[in-house]
């Protein structure tokens, strides 16, 4: 019998609901089992929702907007590299984890109760006193800031393996991130800028940084009754930090408009006015968080 | 199992003096058969130089064929004969039995001598309460049944005298002679075997398949549903096709009808780039022998009971009745009438024209169940009849009109699927997860293939009252794992009886029983306190394991080591052996759900 059971194994499968897991992958691990492995072992206090100790999407392989088409897809892509037909009983661990990831996720009414947990998750995070995602400063003041495009990051870890005082992985979507900007010399952050195999780390304006790293984190989408809902993360960020930019400005000017011609052209301004109502109400709530990074921001490089 | 080991014995001695292997090849080793047998059949064992290219075989219930991946294709075993297609039977005449890979009958009449024994796919792993058992006491040999749920008594008139056998011993001889036409023509030897079962086996059958494949020195490497060897060549089609046209590979669905003459299976598979999903598997002990008996029973209304003595005479008559309601069944396959003269000797004739709508009329039970197999299948992959693409039709009923009618009817005229020989798909299949887990490469492609399977009957054990929980149910993927927590049923509950099932009845009884065991030393607590999980554990050659610890709330060890158990455990008997549990215990160690507290 090549799967080892022990008491242990068996706690693991002692709630239902609940993914299994212990590899004993002799291979050398690809990203998804270190990943894997990493969230196990991460204590289980009793606050933390079963569940959320891996992530399906990132199991697969798949973004968390991805359709049932394109998870059925990477399901049979995974199987067939997996499964313990082509490699023997040891794909067996594995492929149960595929098996339970993808029952979950094309299941509609499943997948939406998952990505609530997963969301659940994610708040907690965002709650703590660390705001996950945004990099801290050392040493003096740069025009320049480190920035990860993490939709470009396959998740090597070759930079936090260069400046690890630097980079850090985030484990739950599989990708790199600055933690410190430039928290070791700039050296070793040279290296591990050029060792990237997909270029996907940038110097920006230091003042581009925070409006990056809010928009490169996921946001909740907006569902409509059963429809939509989800996560998802801008496609381009820095297309969307340059968008975001403009809406800023419009708004500005917007504003400026509203000043100084009150009375006197009336209905192209409410005209302006009505166009721009939606975006004003959608900016609202990201003007708040940005404000706030600027503060926490601030404090920090105080 | 230790009543069991003798004839095993006897079997490998009876196979030594037969086939004079080279004992290099392991052939004469009862050790490796035992452990063959009772040992996990996965598919690690690569040979040392080069991987042993498993071969396919089919045994079905009236024909068996063997076949095997030639480095490119499939390819069929003639024997020599030439016949692809081999008639499942063993004729005991003296003292060595003969099978119908090798052996040449005189006649058909000969078949129907009560020397020949048939048809043991319908009687294998059955216990003599089953009804398939009862029907089969019609079969010109010895089926006997006390009716107390232990393996009916089967045996053929040799010399006049009734020599008792079994199925599987039946099995091993005709397997045996496979192996020895596989081995003369490939020119090796041959160990490693994909066979295929029908989708209704419950495991106690299929551990005596691999039983027979023991007694005949063979390891099976995988049992494949029959529907699922289909699927598995329709994939390998649909890729071939797809390379063919450069086209993406676009998912495609079909629905596998299998009727053949024990056995009907239907399957659902999803397909793209290779890979085979089995969506949903449904089947049932009828098929062209149901057909048979009830167009015997139409021409002879009182034949039951005139075959009950099992007589010399009346076992002749039977064959003669036998040859000829095959012989017009067969040819009402093209003919809308036909005319049955059968001479069964002692005054008894029967002179009959029979038309097609006589023959659906009396069948209309038979039919009937098809069609609610199929709706059954496409229901469980929550498919509409619409969303297939693709009908495939194989078996030997498969050449019925009437089959072939309800099916087109069910999916609204559509054409069938062509490109499959209805008699050799599965086997052809089979050929081709024998190459794919033996590890063998194709530079073209053509085994880049993958058939994810599922589950064909839900596993689960005995609880709240008398009723089955399932804990895997049906049409879950492979491998799969699952638990259910169970508690006690009264305060202070030391001891509790895991009896595990098989099976779709609401009542534990209505099931097959796989095994049981207790666990013992539950601390001792009020009712409900202690949780006892129970998981299950399918891998992907189908070893089924089952897990049980107790954990106490609050506590995040089990509070005694976790049981593991491989099942079936059950050898002989099943059907006795629930009841006697029954009567020993009652509902003392019983167990209930528990309820997850929201």
């Amino acid at each position: 019998m090549s799967v080892v059971v022990s008491g242990s194994f068996f706690l693991s499968c002692s709630k239902p609901s609940q993914v299994h897991g212990h590899l004993n992958f002799q291979n050398p691990m690809p990203r998804w089992k270190q990943n894997f492995t990493v969230v196990r072992c991460c204590n289980r206090s009793s606050w933390e929702k079963p569940r959320a100790q891996n992530n399906y999407y990132e199991l697969l392989g798949v973004s968390l907007d991805s359709n049932a088409q394109e998870i059925k897809e990477a399901y049979r892509k995974l199987q067939k590299k997996y499964h313990p037909d082509i490699v023997g009983q040891k794909g067996h661990e594995y492929t149960l984890m595929l098996n339970e990831a993808y029952e979950v996720l094309m299941k509609e009414d499943q997948r939406r109760k998952y990505d609530e947990s997963l969301g659940q998750m994610r708040l907690r995070f965002d709650n703590n006193d660390m705001p996950l995602g945004y990099s801290t400063w050392k040493g003096p003041s740069r025009p320049q800031a480190l920035f990860v495009d993490e939709n470009a990051c396959i998740g090597c870890r070759e930079c936090v393996h260069h400046a690890s005082n630097t980079f850090t992985m985030d484990e739950v979507h599989g990708c790199a991130r600055v933690k410190v900007q430039f928290g070791d010399d700039d050296q070793n952050i040279e290296v591990s800028i050029k060792s990237c195999p997909v270029n996907c780390i940038y110097l920006v304006e230091a003042e581009e940084l925070a409006v990056l790293e809010f928009l490169t984190q996921p946001q909740p989408k907006e569902g409509y009754g059963i429809f939509g809902g989800g996560w998802e993360r801008p496609g381009n960020v820095f297309k969307a930090a340059e968008s975001f930019r403009k809406q800023l400005k419009r708004e500005a000017a917007t504003r400026q408009s509203q000043r100084t011609g009150g009375t006197v052209e009336e209905t192209p301004a409410q005209a302006e006015a009505r166009a721009h109502a939606s975006m004003n109400i959608k900016l609202e709530s990201f003007l708040k968080t940005w404000k706030w990074v600027k503060e926490a921001l601030g404090m920090n490089i105080n | 199992m230790l009543n069991s080991l003798p004839m095993f014995l006897l079997m490998i001695i009876y196979v030594k003096s037969m086939y004079e292997y080279d004992t290099k090849w392991g052939m004469a080793e009862p050790a490796a058969y035992t452990v063959a047998s009772d040992s996990e059949t996965t598919g690690e064992e690569k040979s040392s130089s080069f991987p042993e290219i498993a071969i396919g075989v089919d045994i079905g219930t009236s024909q068996c064929s063997v076949a095997v991946w030639n480095g490119s294709q499939v390819e069929l075993l003639k024997n020599t004969r030439n016949q692809k297609m081999m008639r499942s039977y063993v004729t005991f005449k003296d003292d060595i039995p003969s099978g119908g890979v090798s052996s040449q009958l005189s006649h058909e009449h000969e078949l129907l001598s009560g020397a020949t024994i048939f048809n043991m796919k319908r009687l294998i792993g059955r216990v003599d309460t089953d009804p398939v058992v009862h029907s089969s006491k019609t079969l010109p040999f010895l089926v006997q049944t006390l009716d107390i749920g232990v393996r009916p008594f089967i045996a053929a008139l040799v010399n006049n005298m009734w020599r008792s056998t079994t199925p599987e011993e039946v099995l091993a001889i005709f397997l045996v002679e496979l192996r020895a036409l596989a081995e003369a023509q490939l020119k090796r030897p041959i160990r490693n075997v994909v066979l295929t079962v029908p989708v209704s086996f419950s495991r106690f059958q299929l551990t005596r398949i691999e039983r027979a494949c023991a007694m005949a020195g063979l390891h099976v490497l995988r049992l494949m549903p029959e529907p699922t060897a289909v699927a598995l060549l329709y994939g390998q089609q649909q890729q071939q096709a797809s390379h063919d046209n450069m086209g993406s590979g676009s998912e495609k669905i079909a629905l596998i009808f299998n009727m053949g003459a024990g056995y009907c299976d239907v399957a659902v598979t999803a397909t793209a780039g290779g890979v085979s999903q089995i969506k949903s598997l449904a089947g049932s002990t009828i098929g062209g022998e149901d057909l048979l008996q009830n167009m015997m029973s139409h021409l002879l209304p009182d034949s039951e009971s005139l075959f009950k003595s099992h007589g010399v005479k009346e076992i002749k008559l039977m064959g003669l009745l036998r040859v000829a309601t095959q012989d017009a069944i067969h040819r009402l396959s093209s003919q809308t009438s036909v005319q049955v003269d059968v001479d069964l000797g002692d005054g008894l004739k029967i002179c009959k024209v029979v038309d097609r709508d006589e023959f659906e009329e009396v069948n209309k039970k038979v039919f009937k169940k098809c069609e609610s197999l199929i709706m059954q299948c496409l229901q469980d992959a929550k498919l509409e009849v619409e969303d297939v693409n693709d009908v495939i039709i194989v078996g030997g009923c498969s050449y019925v009109p009437k089959v072939k009618n309800l099916v087109t009817n069910i999916f609204k005229g559509k054409e069938l699927y062509k490109g499959m020989n209805p008699l050799e798909a599965a086997v052809c299949g089979a050929a081709v997860e024998g190459a794919v887990a033996s590890g063998i490469n194709d530079p073209f492609g053509n085994l880049d293939l993958l058939t994810i399977q599922a589950t064909p009957l839900a596993i689960g054990i005995r609880a709240d009252g008398n009723n089955f929980v399932p804990v895997i149910p049906r049409n879950t993927t492979m491998p799969a794992r699952k638990d259910v927590v169970f508690t006690t049923i009264r305060d202070n509950q030391t001891e509790a009886l895991i009896l595990v099932y098989e099976g779709e009845g609401k009542k534990a009884e209505e099931n097959h029983l796989l095994g049981y065991f207790k666990i013992v030393g539950i601390p001792a607590a009020p009712k409900g306190v202690p949780e006892i999980n129970v998981c299950m554990d399918i891998d992907a050659s189908n070893v089924l394991r089952v897990l049980v610890g107790v954990v106490m709330p609050g506590s995040r060890q089990p509070a005694i080591p976790v049981m593991e158990v491989r099942m079936p455990t059950v050898d002989d008997g099943h059907g006795w052996c629930a009841e006697s549990l029954n009567r020993t215990y009652g509902a003392t160690l019983d167990l209930v759900t528990l309820q997850k507290k929201a």
